[in-house]
């Protein structure tokens, strides 16, 4: 993760390698870490059940659907652009998925839902891509209209699986592989996968130069355009694999089952240090934006706070996340130019 | 935000019936159809009832939630001077302005479904919809019987600051503690409505206390997600899951013998015993405040006696 950084254009921080600056260097490069170390410490302390492997794998397995969601947009926004259509599109893809299956089949309906998926990850990445409108105007027209569609599509109806025993799946958000939940391995197989894809390919190292420095990039021969549009493949494909698990586990969606979800999203990717400006991020850092708030929710449940002290701390805990970065960058808490 | 831009055009459908010399025009203003089942099928069943109605003329029209644009319809309504307004409040507290307004330009306004506020009870003619506080009563009933008058339970209630959720919370804490004080609820946590939070929530509770003898939920949608949680952790049996508004997941949940009850709400009742109310209010008959329709219990005993839910 460390190397994901470094190349986001900060290496000049590699000349002051005293002592003293290494401590700071592993505050400002691993913060996030170590808050999310201090995070379970505090839990564990305080309530017996937090830490049994039983509660820490229901955790994992209930952040997967924000998490496999924010892996795919942590790479839109490490190219320069946010992508806020996630959460109807997640409404859409579950309600379409789910659907379909008694209708076509699984196979049929998990293809036809991709494909869907895909369809309005490209009309993102070409009117953001191709088209250079901004990504928040685009994605937030977007999100108002697939909502649109998904209530258009279901009548406002319900829509649920009939026979819930008889089919495969319910593979994607009840079984089980070596003790552990299959959404847990999707989240984390694919966040693997996409890390590998930004940091050790082409195809990665151009989204850090887009979103870092466009101007220069293009000037390298980057086509942004292009890559912008695979950033906002990537989302949809990694939202329709959230749609997967929602519908498996459910075995039913509401048509506004994916509503607010943008923002726990980009919440998780703030909360992981990825700079909302573009290029700079990680994936690794997201699954641990995501477990901490994951985290956090059940932690304050188990210790018996109502809702709203989940909501407060939520809110605490993003601003001080933060807050500690953009400090630890510049040096003090404070800014003192006006 | 403007999410359900699309659905109110597709909503906002103007229908317009027999000008017969003695037909009334009932204006409606919905919350959000298209957002859910109830609402949608509410709405079906009032155009329905209406058409199927000679003296009967409907302007249908659908706030998508939002309550500037509600207001505006309320504007709109009262321009054309309309013989009664059916308001479903997308916010109890904010139309209470536009209500007073109808009010004094003399056209009677009935409220349907969920409440508004206090401050505007004095500029609505009548009041139509289900009794939250009797379903969570009729919720804590069902509970005490089943558990026998003993046990530990849990709470999923509806979102946070809904008129629905807290009566129906509110009912169901009173009845319970009266009817039978030695079943316990060891925690409350709002599901928001919504199934899969709602599994999440049982999960937790799961995890935290060892012995859960009841589940009450604030709607069936998210009694089925308690119940999805506790299937998987391989705890379901024995337990008591009871719901409210009985969902069609419900209905077949308790067809399978492993959900307990729930209370039966219609959307076509709610609809026609809107219409109802609004035709007696112009007709000048003497209304009663307060005009519920009945949502009975719905047990595995007796849900032969209803129809599956269409939503």
């Amino acid at each position: 993760m460390a190397k994901a950084d470094a190349q986001a254009g900060r290496s000049s921080d590699r000349q002051r390698l005293i002592s003293g600056e290494n401590v700071r260097r592993i505050l400002q490069t691993q913060g996030i870490l170590i808050a999310f170390i201090l995070f379970l410490v505090a839990f564990s302390l305080s309530s017996d059940r937090f830490a049994s492997f039983d509660n820490v794998s229901t955790v994992f397995r209930q952040v997967s659907i924000i998490g496999t969601i924010a892996l795919g947009v942590t790479i839109v926004v490490i190219g320069g652009n946010l992508d806020l259509s996630v959460g109807s599109l997640l409404s859409f893809t579950t309600v379409l998925v789910v659907d379909l299956h008694d209708k076509i089949g699984p196979t049929g309906a998990i293809l036809v839902m991709f494909a869907a998926a895909l369809a309005v990850g490209a009309v993102n990445g070409l009117l953001v891509g191709f088209a250079r409108l901004n990504s928040l105007i685009v994605t937030l027209g977007m999100l108002s209209a697939i909502q649109g569609v998904t209530l258009i599509y279901t009548g406002g109806q319900n829509v649920d699986i009939v026979d819930q025993e008889g089919t495969w799946f319910t593979f994607f958000g009840r079984d089980f592989l070596l003790g552990i939940a299959v959404p847990t391995w999707i989240f984390l197989v694919l966040a693997v996968a996409l890390h590998i894809v930004l940091t050790r390919t082409t195809f990665g190292r151009r989204v850090f130069a887009v979103g870092g420095n466009p101007t220069a990039s293009a000037f390298s021969g980057v086509r942004r355009a292009r890559v912008v549009f695979s950033t906002y493949l990537i989302s949809a494909a990694a939202t329709g694999c959230a749609a997967l698990i929602l519908g498996s586990r459910v075995m039913g969606s509401q048509n506004n089952v994916g509503q607010g979800y943008e923002l726990l999203v980009l919440a998780g990717v703030i909360l992981g240090g990825t700079s909302l400006l573009g290029g700079s991020g990680s994936i690794p850092k997201t699954v641990i934006g995501v477990l901490i708030l994951g985290f956090i929710q059940n932690g304050l449940l188990l210790m018996g706070y109502p809702y709203y002290a989940q909501w407060l701390v939520t809110w605490v805990v993003i601003i001080l996340a933060v807050w500690l970065d953009v400090a630890s960058k510049r040096g003090r808490l404070f800014t003192t130019t006006s | 935000m403007k999410r359900t831009l699309l659905a109110s055009v597709a909503a906002s459908v103007l229908l317009a019936g027999p000008a017969l010399a003695e037909t009334i025009t009932v204006g409606i203003t919905q919350n959000n159809v298209g957002v859910d089942s109830y609402q949608t099928t509410y709405e079906k069943a009032f155009i329905e009832a209406a058409e199927a109605d000679p003296g009967v003329e409907a302007v249908v029209l659908d706030a998508g939630g939002d309550v500037a644009r509600q207001i505006g319809q309320m504007q709109d309504l009262i321009q054309k001077e309309v013989d009664v307004i059916v308001i479903w409040p997308t916010n109890g507290q904010a139309v209470v302005p536009i209500v007073r307004q109808a009010h004094q330009k003399g056209i009677p306004v009935v409220v349907t479904n969920s409440q508004i506020a206090d401050a505007g009870q004095e500029f609505i003619a009548a009041f139509s919809g289900p009794n939250n506080i009797i379903q969570g009563q009729y919720s804590a009933q069902m509970m005490c019987d089943a558990l026998d008058g003993k046990g530990q339970i849990v709470q999923i209630a509806g979102q946070p600051g809904y008129t629905t959720a807290i009566e129906r919370q509110k009912g169901f804490e009173d009845e319970l503690a009266k009817a039978c004080p030695d079943v316990t609820i060891l925690e409350t946590q709002p599901g928001d409505w919504n199934r899969e939070k709602s599994q999440r929530v049982m999960e937790n509770f799961l995890t935290k206390y060892d012995t859960i003898d009841g589940v009450y939920s604030g709607d069936d949608n998210m009694g089925v997600g308690a119940l999805n949680a506790a299937k998987a952790a391989n705890r379901a049996d024995g337990v008591i899951f009871i719901g409210a508004t009985n969902f069609a997941v419900g209905y077949e949940a308790m067809g399978r013998g492993e959900y307990y009850g729930s209370v039966y709400q219609s959307p076509v009742e709610d609809a026609k015993n809107a219409l109802a109310t609004a035709k007696a209010v112009v007709a000048g008959e003497d209304v009663p405040k307060l005009n519920y329709f009945d949502t009975p219990k719905i047990t595995q005993d007796n849900m032969k006696d209803f129809d599956k839910p269409v939503f």
